[in-house]
């Protein structure tokens, strides 16, 4: 029961300094499934690929290395005609990704047709309508005609949501979707696309950089540092009960309040010398050394910049 | 460093680009330039060798049979060497020496004017973008009116009004012809005197757009975020104005300066042909005039690199103040 | 001779065009997107430019049917102006006014020609270069400079003297113009659209599988239109002015009656010398009043594009009303509304004295709505305390420190209360009352600030040393060169930045390390209160947890007070002694860090923390649950 499988993706970026040409590897030998109903949470820092990631899957980028195989219920690959019908994704900031020129009706309609999912005038409305109630912005006709200006940032990501199913999609990358928006909206968001991944039996790469609701939100959890996976496990596992030290420093970094008593003073560490080569895997158990990728740089070692020169 | 190479780079193939096209468009255009030229030169006395022929030619374009690769080579060849052919118009003066004659009025005059003319916009805009909302605003609509105002009209109105009527300055010319040429204060003074009219125009002309670029930029740069914190910082307003506001703020205008120098180089032509200014301008309409297409390429040419350098002037200069150009990606 | 610089069009090619705003401030409103966005706002200046422009049309278009034959010749001669001649005649006894009505004709024809022609080249070199990317975009922006930088006028001039006078026709001028003066504009079309190209809702275009040429046609060019449209503006003005200059050369097309012709046949019928203002004077206002309505008409689709140049306009009506009807008690929601007069808190000021008071502040945005964005604030910072201030985009948080240092700028205003800042070396002082130079000198030698965005806080064009320095040449001008390097040095030192980085530029520094730059900055003077408005917000939690440790010992050494702005409540959880939790202006609940966790009293901090789930702990009602708060 495979929805999407990831192989040893590659991206590299071309960096050019003078003459030189050298290349950047932004995501290095990374490998994961998505299965219906499950949610993996993709974890990291800005830099860490995360994102690229994403943009790999909804084929926004073409990956240098390794492969992306989209699978339909019964396990046979999805051609690359059908491919956005089973994979969409959900952006980051819904301030950027609606359209200020458009209706919301607009931005419903145009998917619906595009992937043959309602025939004439009438039906794509009832159905823009329909998309509308399923993500709670009711009553949905006199939503469908606004534009994104008039609609909070908790609404405008709702209706990003909304376009995102409206091919049918199986498949639903969320790149952030509630970091740009209000600490007090945010939860109800995460519990929509919690709801609608229940009703449609959907698999979520869910990507962030807020290791509390990774954890909440999340069946499995990957870290990623610098373009490589540095530990993945069953959410709780990662979390509570960390291996590998980078995700022990953002364990330790992450604001939480029921630690108070102790020391903001004390250091939150650094990346040990083994761990620049290895990944931890909590399903086996064990370490693995990164294989075919490369090794992390000493000089990234140290984020928080605790050792001073 | 990159920064720099590209420039010089760009301005290479601009200045291959210039070369290209004054070789394509006789060739590109009706009629036989060359036998015009040549039937003028015999009319004036001139020789007409089989060497000057040929010269005329490459320049110009003509039947003789040689591929066009052949012709494009020997004219770039001509051009480094700086043969331009000789003058028909001022025979037997070579082209290089009309332009020679002429160049130094032009960029004197319009060195001055354009730099005058950024440096009264540029002040004059930060000082109205700096007081956004007072009545210095209402300045700014009324400079697009002097934006509007077609160069050789405002050079009709003011000859009208300082010359004609109010009689302060002289109507044409670049010096008192009575006079002989010369480095010294009289003949100086004299070439002040004349080129006042014709910089007064397009100081008055162009100083409208350096004005309202500066003072849109000045209000962009007034939200940022460093002037808020210039104001924390408790620096004096005249302080964050020019270190912190004009000085980010200017960017753009010394950007955009070729643009911009394109324009007033045009407008200077026209100017000067109001005020018979003796300078490039007169030139290149004298020689349309009289159809000498040596000359009007020359003078082309002439203008095309002069204003190719200065560009690469101001860029060099903007390389220098402003820091991120030179990050090294 | 086309003097107009398109410019000035573009002032702001590189800053993002009405971009959204994530965090609208209060009193902001929302920016007027989709069609009706794309209609100017009225304007006197609008006004005065329509009517220009529309008028001069409009005698273009019917005056030539109105007046008699502008070639008529008559041997009376050059006369002035009178009641059978409106603008007099020419020197062969033309009617000077039906001259100018064919040739105001002939200039918008021969403008409109160009106007169309340039932009379409410069949308086809523009727009297709700047989405299709890759070589073909470096080819068409390579072509588009090279097309600036060669002067455009000599070129023409050159062309023309090619081609013989009876093949200069009126198609072939207007081609000519349209293909030296399309370049500039083609620039400003790619920066735009380059930018436009990286939106989200491109790319969530073609995730959802749109055309290439859909995305192109559907997403992106809508959203040129204002930009297109001042670019247009600017060709028709070019063109206008480029003929007139050709014509007046003699170069123009042949047999064409434009406004430049009719100051070729003045200059050259010694108009100038008779001082027959009547006949070169009316051709130029016509070409100067039209370009000026044109421009002014771009002023307005300037301020559509660049929303930053519109000037705030005051509000109609009473002002002394308006501050009534702003400070009217507004109802408080919740019982735990006199939170501060909770046992806790008086035990808080009891235990310090205090360095800055804050009574019963009131800040109030003056647009057409009036906001209330601070509504009877009073909050007290003992010396050395870190003081969380918790909320959300406008609560007003921000609003509040800005006050306190009267920062704010127009339309906000302080309508009433106090701020009170008590020296170390007592007496207090006033803040809302100090004069323009006293609050000067005070303002980062008591007081000093770090604000949210440090890239954005760095003046880019300057060194890191030259705003350090500023800072104390500025304060204390008698402090000798040598002394204030080696200050700069030492506080770049004890935020653990390398002092050699002083020679740097801000953008040769990473993120985190611009945040300790402006901490560092904040300390130079050695101020008694720091506000911080979300300093790590835009930083990673391994940066921010770096820079949270530096600014807890730092306080612990030198004893400054802080006042700590974010909407991260569980981080200032940790961080603060005290916190105050804003909604919509007003301060719901005022007490220590410990209680604010254990025993919240107002429903809307329950609800803040239940936002925040907790990273080892149980999980609570939060997951998965469906919707709490369906919205």
């Amino acid at each position: 029961m495979t929805a999407l499988e990831v192989r040893d993706l590659v991206k590299d970026y071309p960096i050019r300094s003078g003459l030189r040409r050298s290349t950047l590897r932004a995501v290095d030998h990374v490998s994961f499934t998505l299965t219906p109903g499950r949610t993996v949470a993709l974890v990291g820092e800005s830099g860490s690929g995360k994102s690229t990631v994403a943009k790999m899957i909804a084929r926004l980028e073409r990956p240098t290395g390794g492969e992306i195989v989209a699978l339909k219920d019964d396990g046979t690959p999805v051609s690359d005609r059908e491919y956005r019908d089973h994979v969409q994704m959900v952006f980051q900031d819904p301030f950027a990704s609606l359209n200020p020129f458009h209706t919301i009706e607009h931005h419903l309609a145009r998917p619906l047709r595009l992937h043959g999912r309602a025939k004439g005038a009438d039906d794509t409305r009832r159905q823009v309508e329909q998309l509308l109630e399923r993500v709670n912005l009711t009553p949905a006709d006199t939503m469908a005609p606004r534009r994104p200006h008039e609609l909070s940032g908790g609404q405008r990501q709702r209706v990003a949501i909304a376009r995102a199913l409206a091919p049918g999609a199986q498949v639903v990358v969320a790149d952030e979707p509630v970091s740009m928006l209000d600490v007090s909206i945010r939860l109800g968001v995460l519990n929509l696309l919690a709801r609608l991944q229940r009703e449609d039996d959907l698999a979520v790469l869910y990507i962030t950089h807020d290791l509390a609701t990774a954890r909440h939100f999340s069946d499995d959890i990957l870290v990623m540092y610098r373009g490589h996976v540095v530990e993945r496990g069953p959410a709780d596992d990662v979390i509570l009960h960390p291996r590998h030290s980078y995700t022990k420093l953002l364990a330790a970094a992450a604001p939480n309040p029921d630690e108070r008593g102790r020391s903001l003073a004390e250091s939150p560490g650094a990346i040990s010398q083994e761990d620049l080569t290895r990944t931890y895997d909590h399903y086996a158990g064990e370490w693995r050394p990164f294989g075919k990728a490369a090794p992390i740089a000493k000089a990234l070692a140290d984020p928080a910049g605790t050792r001073r020169g | 460093m990159r920064y720099y190479a590209r420039k010089l780079g760009f301005y290479l193939v601009a200045l291959w680009a210039a070369l290209t096209l004054n070789f394509l468009i006789p060739r590109m255009m009706p009629g036989n330039p060359v036998d015009t030229l040549l039937i003028k030169l015999q009319q004036r006395g001139g020789s007409v060798g089989p060497d000057v022929r040929r010269s005329y030619e490459l320049l110009l374009g003509a039947d003789t049979g040689d591929p066009l690769f052949q012709q494009y080579a020997e004219y770039l060849g001509n051009m480094f060497r700086g043969e331009l052919g000789v003058s028909v118009s001022a025979f037997p003066a070579p082209v290089t020496e009309v332009i020679s004659q002429s160049l130094s009025w032009t960029i004197v005059l319009v060195g001055i004017a354009t730099l005058l003319s950024f440096l009264v916009g540029v002040v004059l805009g930060t000082v109205v973008g700096w007081k956004r909302g007072s009545w210095l605003d209402s300045l700014v609509p009324a400079t697009t009116v002097l934006s509007a105002v077609p160069y050789f009209w405002l050079a009709l109105i003011f000859a009208l009004v300082f010359s004609s009527s109010l009689g302060w300055f002289p109507r044409s010319g670049g010096y008192d012809v009575a006079l002989a040429t010369g480095w010294n204060y009289e003949f100086i003074n004299s070439a002040v005197y004349h080129g006042f009219l014709p910089a007064l125009t397009i100081v008055v002309s162009s100083v409208g757009g350096w004005l309202l670029g500066m003072r849109n930029m000045m209000v962009s740069t007034m939200s940022e975020d460093y002037i808020l914190t210039a104001q924390a910082k408790g620096l004096r307003n005249r302080r964050i104005m020019t270190r912190y506001a004009a000085r980010n703020a200017v960017l753009p205008s010394v950007a955009g300066f070729a643009i911009s120098l394109g324009f007033v180089v045009s407008g200077s032509i026209v100017t000067e042909q109001v005020f018979s200014y003796p300078g490039i301008g007169s030139k290149l309409l004298q020689a349309v005039e009289n159809s000498d297409y040596a000359l009007m390429q020359g003078i082309f040419l002439v203008i095309t690199i002069a204003v190719l350098g200065a560009n690469l002037i101001v860029d060099l200069l903007y390389g220098l103040i402003d820091p991120r150009t030179r990050v090294e990606n | 001779m086309t003097n107009l610089s398109p410019l000035t069009g573009s002032a702001d090619e590189g800053a993002p065009l009405a971009g959204p705003d994530p965090d609208p401030s209060p009193g902001r409103r929302p920016r007027a997107s989709g069609m009706r966005a794309l209609v100017p706002t009225w304007s006197p200046k609008l006004a005065t430019g329509l009517v220009l422009v529309l008028g001069i049309g409009l005698f273009g278009l019917f005056g030539p049917m109105l007046v008699g034959d502008p070639n008529a010749i008559d041997s009376m001669g050059m006369t002035s102006p009178s009641g059978d001649f409106w603008l007099g005649t020419t020197q062969t006894g033309q009617d000077v006014f039906a001259q100018l009505a064919h040739a105001t004709r002939g200039s918008l024809q021969i403008g409109l020609l160009v106007g169309v022609l340039a932009t379409l080249l410069s949308a086809v070199f523009g727009i297709i270069g700047g989405y299709v990317g890759g070589a073909i975009d470096e080819g068409f922006s390579l072509f588009s400079n090279v097309m600036l930088v060669i002067p455009g006028l000599p070129l023409v001039i050159v062309i023309a003297g090619f081609v013989p006078v009876q093949d200069r026709g009126w198609w072939t001028i207007g081609l000519v113009l349209a293909i030296t003066s399309w370049a500039a504009s083609a620039r400003v079309l790619r920066a735009q659209t380059l930018s436009l190209r990286n939106r989200d809702y491109v790319a969530a275009a073609r995730v959802a599988g749109e055309k290439r040429w859909r995305v192109v046609s559907v997403e992106i060019l809508p959203n040129l239109l204002p930009l297109l449209a001042s670019q247009f503006v600017f060709a028709i003005i070019a063109g206008i002015l480029a003929e007139a200059g050709l014509s007046f050369l003699g170069l123009g097309a042949s047999g064409s009656q434009t406004l430049g012709t009719m100051l070729y046949f003045a200059q050259n019928g010694f108009a100038l010398q008779n001082e027959a203002w009547w006949w070169f004077v009316p051709p130029g206002a016509v070409i100067a009043l039209f370009g000026c309505g044109l421009a002014l008409i771009n002023f307005s689709i300037d301020e559509i594009i660049n929303p930053k140049l519109r000037v705030p306009k005051p509000p109609k009506g009473d002002a002394a009303e308006a501050i009534e009807v702003a400070v009217a008690p507004v109802p408080i929601e919740g019982a735990a509304a006199e939170a501060p007069a909770a046992p806790g808190v008086v035990r808080v000021e009891k235990r310090r004295d205090a360095v800055l008071t804050v009574k019963d502040l009131n800040v109030v945005y003056r647009t057409a709505q009036p906001v209330h964005a601070v509504k009877d604030v009073s909050i007290t910072l003992g010396r050395g305390e870190i003081l969380g201030l918790a909320g959300e985009s406008g609560s007003g948080k921000t609003t509040l420190a800005y006050a306190i240092n009267r920062l704010h700028r127009p339309p906000a205003e302080v309508a009433s209360g106090s701020v009170t800042f008590h020296d170390r070396d007592g007496g207090d002082l006033d803040l809302l009352t100090l004069g323009d130079e006293e609050l000067r000198r005070f303002r980062w030698a008591k007081l000093s600030m770090v604000f949210q965005g440090a890239m954005n806080s760095l003046n880019p064009v300057i060194t890191i040393n030259e705003q350090l320095d500023d800072v104390l040449t500025t304060h204390r001008p008698d402090m000798p060169r040598a002394e204030r390097r080696a200050r700069c040095e030492e506080v770049l030192h004890l935020v653990g930045v390398d002092p050699a980085r002083l020679g740097s530029f801000p953008h040769e520094l990473s993120g985190g390390m611009r945040q300790r730059v402006m901490i560092a900055m904040a300390m130079l003077l050695d101020p008694q209160v720091m506000i911080m408005d979300e300093p790590t917000t835009a930083l990673d939690v391994v940066v921010q947890r770096g820079i949270l440790r530096e600014i807890i010992r730092l306080r612990d050494e030198l004893g400054f007070a802080v006042v700590f702005i974010t909407h991260d409540l569980p981080m200032l959880l940790e961080l603060s002694d005290r916190i105050a939790v804003m909604r919509a202006g007003e301060i719901v609940e005022y007490a220590e860090a410990d209680q604010i966790y254990d025993n919240p009293t107002h429903p809307y901090t329950r609800q803040l923390l239940e936002s925040f789930p907790s990273l080892t702990g149980e999980r609570g009602a939060f997951i998965r649950t469906g919707e709490r708060t369906p919205r």
